[in-house]
């Protein structure tokens, strides 16, 4: 009985008994909801126009914030630093549709899958070979990300919300919003949905398969790169950051492979979710649960519906 | 030249499907397990046997298991050092309980546990496929992780939060703890390996064998043929939990004499399906091949520049080894998905037709 | 709980049968039957609801009204698995063979629901399980040789030439040892010599182990040789059924193949 008051009844009393901390948490949820979401757009992104599932997109998220640290280390100024990672994610694009992509075409997905993990375990090694294995501290002042925080009072309490986080979400929103226009609109954003309905057919309608390949992925490395700098400025630079990456496979789930809308309300579910969960039920099973709880839900979701929350049903044929 | 079948005729049905056909093949083999049992025990130092003869071994065994339920039942795991750790902890707890029982017995009864973890998470593989299961057993991999770390009781409750093995025995023998020779552990390991290495053999060339590469190579068609599909996939979760939890019990109980969750985590599931990928997906033979390369890379790696006395720090040569690895797995999918079992086949091939280019 | 069906009777009834996917309705209200021992050939354009048909009855496809009675039982539908067990066995437009397995594999796969040695034998490989095997074995050889396959035994299917995989998707199909055959354009991008043999290996099978065949193939001179009797589906409505004869004569197949003005 006191078990059930625990689980069912108490954390609901704690909820609305401390309005300002709810509050809190989910803004503390929210934040990482859109970190998480960043990450999946940048899966969602490739694997639209490739139907390759990148398995690598959480360890460029890290090689592209430790590129960024390692060039300003060397007496840069920050912005040029800037300039230069992104044209080292220019440049991992194209060598990885070059060396990668373009020998493995025509592969079942799931050899094309386990390359992206080799791919990683590269990039790991690469990355630890050049800067060291040590976590870093973000450039984040320096860019201008703003430092400090604003109080809010609500409900009788404070609600701290912290700059930088907000300067997050602003920044992912105007990414989002600059991904949408470049997808909808522009000429390179149309071949890439050719190319994402039919591969041969857009090929026989004269689109370089090779070109839009290069481009997702550079479109991914510039997503990766936000990402490291907003999450490195809220943590560190660190290989653990890889670990924590492949929560965006959860989120995938949700959202399904291919949504855009569906990478960021996946992520908001599974930022908001894990960090109430973490708060307000974690203790009643020994805390930590914020480790496993987003692929927890992705696996109960699995069962009950298998094509994701936007997906279509699958109508299998044979 | 001396590798023909000329002249080796079947009139069997049974001599045709035997698991090495070709006379030469089952002189080789014959030949490794000499090696195997008589010649490294003999030979071997201590180091080699307990630094790079057991752990490859069980490694091997990590890897067929994983192979089972991969390369012959095409579902995708990255459980794989979780449900090795099932099989640690379960083989821990059995042992407490049971101090007199033979260890060897335990670490196989420890493998139904993982078994059963398996089927539970392998659940959801009925309704998804591919990329969806990736999620399911990352979500069995980090539940676990998680599990042995809060649950107390799984490490009776040790200020380290670690598992360290006692001194157990067996057949008249001391096999586990610090006063275990590193020769009987060698040999309990290889015993138990060759063992389940046979029986997975069996397994795989008969009826459940082939229903579950049918599921592999195309699930629809196998449930026409009468394959059900519950069955052929959550035998191979079972089957394929099985070997790698008794391998993590292994890896426990006969290498490292204590072991904490970081033993088991995500990384080690990585290294185990590099293995599978490298030696091959859907070969035994591969698993051990992959096994012996990841494992042994690293220290040819540290030996050889030592030996030009250079003198290179071991982070920089862990990196240079991730880099290593990350590459030959692209390049191996690149030039041949089906790894160094493939090549080694490839060159059987030509060497049953040397010197001449066809047969 | 099945009945015992003579040649001649009745083995498969198909009543008002609709299918739809969503909004798009693949078989309306489509009924035929097949006798026991018949070759029954279901020919129409493209898009007129063939293979649907073929996935209905061995299950894959669940319709949303009407009834199938088999073996003289109802029902409104099954999982392919137990359709496998009552004995229906099929082939695919797109060859569906197991790629990664050789031949022998993939014929020794139909046996699976004729081999009944547990977990615990496997294991082994020894005693009944292996005589198992073997007995099996020898069956499939039958087949093998039934089909002239023999030198492609060891060969992976994916290596052989599209010809041939027809060939060991028929010698799988064989190897159920099924009551009712459903073929799906088992001569579909053959050339003349193929589908004479693939001709004779329908026919052989027929005649001398009775089993009963229904089949979908776009190659009218071959259907009005091969089949006792033929259902015509246009745009999933069943335009006419009966004998050779009877349906080449019909007006409705011959507008439907050949367009109509309207």
């Amino acid at each position: 009985m006191e078990t059930l008051y625990n689980i069912f009844i108490d954390p609901f009393v704690q909820m609305f008994g401390a309005p300002d901390f709810l509050m809190q948490v989910l803004w503390e949820g929210f934040v990482s909801g859109t970190l998480y979401a960043l990450i999946a757009l940048g899966f969602v992104l490739i694997f639209k126009a490739s139907g390759v599932f990148n398995f690598a997109q959480g360890i460029m998220v890290v090689f592209a914030a430790l590129t960024l640290v390692g060039l300003y280390s060397l007496g840069m100024p920050a912005y040029v630093a800037l300039v230069l990672t992104i044209g080292v994610m220019g440049l991992l694009a194209v060598s990885v549709e070059r060396l990668v992509m373009r020998k493995l075409v025509n592969q079942p997905d799931i050899i094309l899958f386990m390359a992206t993990i080799g791919l990683t375990y590269f990039l790991i090694g690469l990355g630890e070979f050049i800067f060291g294995g040590e976590p870093k501290k973000m450039i984040a002042d320096e860019l201008g990300l703003p430092g400090g925080s604003m109080d809010f009072e609500v409900f009788g309490g404070v609600l701290i919300l912290e700059n930088r986080d907000i300067a997050a979400a602003v920044i992912a929103a105007v990414l989002v919003a600059a991904l949408w226009f470049f997808f909808s609109k522009t000429r390179i954003g149309r071949a890439l949905r050719a190319v994402a309905d039919d591969h041969q057919a857009a090929l026989s309608v004269g689109i370089s398969l090779n070109q839009i390949w290069a481009i997702v992925w550079f479109a991914a490395g510039i997503v990766a790169l936000a990402t490291g700098i907003l999450w490195g400025a809220k943590s560190e630079v660190s290989f653990a950051l890889q670990v924590v990456a492949l929560k965006a496979l959860p989120v995938l789930i949700l959202g399904g492979f291919t949504s855009i809308p569906g990478a960021i309300v996946g992520g908001m579910i599974i930022g908001l979710g894990e960090k109430l969960f973490e708060i307000y039920w974690g203790g009643l099973m020994g805390g930590g649960v914020e480790s496993w709880f987003a692929y927890v839900i992705a696996l109960i979701f699995l069962l009950f519906r298998p094509q994701g929350l936007f997906g279509e049903k699958i109508i299998e044929r044979i | 030249m001396f590798y023909r079948e000329t002249g080796q005729y079947k009139t069997s049905y049974e001599a045709d499907s035997s698991i090495f056909p070709i006379l030469q093949d089952r002189i080789g083999i014959a030949l490794m397990l000499i090696v195997a049992f008589v010649v490294i025990p003999l030979a071997g130092n201590d180091f080699f046997l307990s630094s790079i003869m057991i752990p490859f071994l069980i490694f091997a065994l990590a890897a067929i298991g994983l192979n089972i339920l991969t390369g012959y039942t095409g579902q995708i795991s990255l459980g794989t050092g979780a449900f090795m750790g099932v099989g640690a902890y379960a083989c821990y707890k059995l042992t407490t309980y049971f101090p007199d029982v033979n260890i060897v017995l335990l670490i196989l009864c420890s493998g139904f546990f993982s078994a059963f973890i398996g089927m539970l998470f392998g659940l959801p593989s009925l309704r998804i496929k591919g990329f969806y299961l990736i999620v399911t057993t990352l979500a069995a991999q980090f539940f676990l992780e998680w599990a042995f770390i809060r649950v107390g009781w799984l490490y009776n409750y040790n200020d380290s939060g670690a598992i360290e093995v006692p001194e157990r025995t067996g057949f008249g023998l001391v096999l586990t703890g610090p006063s275990a020779t590193p020769t009987t552990r060698y040999m309990v390991v290889l015993c138990l390996v060759v063992a389940m290495t046979w029986v997975a053999s069996n397994l795989i060339r008969g009826r459940i064998g082939r229903s579950w590469m049918m599921i592999r190579d195309m699930d629809i068609a196998a449930e026409l043929m009468g394959v059900r599909p519950l069955y052929a996939k959550l035998s191979a979760f079972a089957v394929s939990s099985f070997y790698t939890g008794v391998a993590g019990a292994m890896m426990v109980f006969f290498w490292l004499g204590a072991a904490e969750v970081e033993s088991f985590d995500v990384n080690e599931s990585f290294s185990i399906l590099f293995m599978v990928i490298l030696g091959g997906l859907g070969s035994l033979m591969g698993s051990f091949m992959g096994a012996a390369f990841i494992w042994i890379l690293p220290v040819l790696l540290r030996l050889i520049p030592e030996s030009f006395g250079i003198d290179i720090s071991v982070a920089t040569l862990e990196h240079i080894n991730f880099m290593i690895v990350g590459a030959l797995i692209i390049f191996f999918l690149i030039v041949e998905p089906h790894g160094l079992a493939r090549l080694w086949k490839i060159a059987k091939e030509k060497l049953r037709t040397w010197p001449f280019p066809y047969a | 709980m099945s009945q015992e069906i003579k040649p001649g009777e009745v083995l498969l009834e198909l009543e008002d049968v609709s299918l739809s996917f969503g909004g798009v309705r693949a078989i309306k209200n489509v009924g035929f039957n097949i006798k026991r021992g018949e070759i029954r050939a279901i020919i129409g354009p493209n898009g007129a609801g063939k293979t649907s048909m073929l996935n209905v009855i061995n299950g894959f496809y669940h319709p949303q009204e009407g009834t199938i009675t088999y073996k003289g039982v109802h029902r409104k539908n099954m999982r392919p698995y137990v359709a496998a067990t009552q004995g229906i066995a099929r082939t695919f437009q797109n060859v569906a063979l197991f790629k990664g397995m050789s031949t022998l594999d993939n014929i020794m796969s139909g046996r699976t629901l004729k081999m009944h040695r547990n977990f615990l034998w496997q294991m082994l490989y020894y005693g009944p399980a292996r005589r198992e095997e073997m007995q099996h074995r020898e069956r499939v050889e039958h087949v093998i040789d039934f089909l002239e396959i023999a030198h492609i035994r060891r060969t992976p299917v994916g290596r052989l030439p599209y010809g041939l995989q027809k060939r060991v998707e028929l010698a799988r199909a064989l190897a159920m040892e099924p009551e009712l055959l459903l073929l799906d354009e088992p001569m579909a991008g053959m050339n003349l010599e193929e589908k004479e043999d693939m001709s004779r290996y329908i026919l052989e099978v027929n005649d001398e182990f009775g089993m009963t065949i229904a089949l979908i193939e776009h190659d009218i001179s071959v259907v009005m040789d091969l089949s006792d009797r033929i259902v015509v589906l246009d745009h999933g409505e069943k335009i006419a059924d009966g004998t050779p004869a009877e349906v080449s004569a019909d007006q409705d197949v011959i507008d439907a193949y050949l367009g109509v003005a309207h």
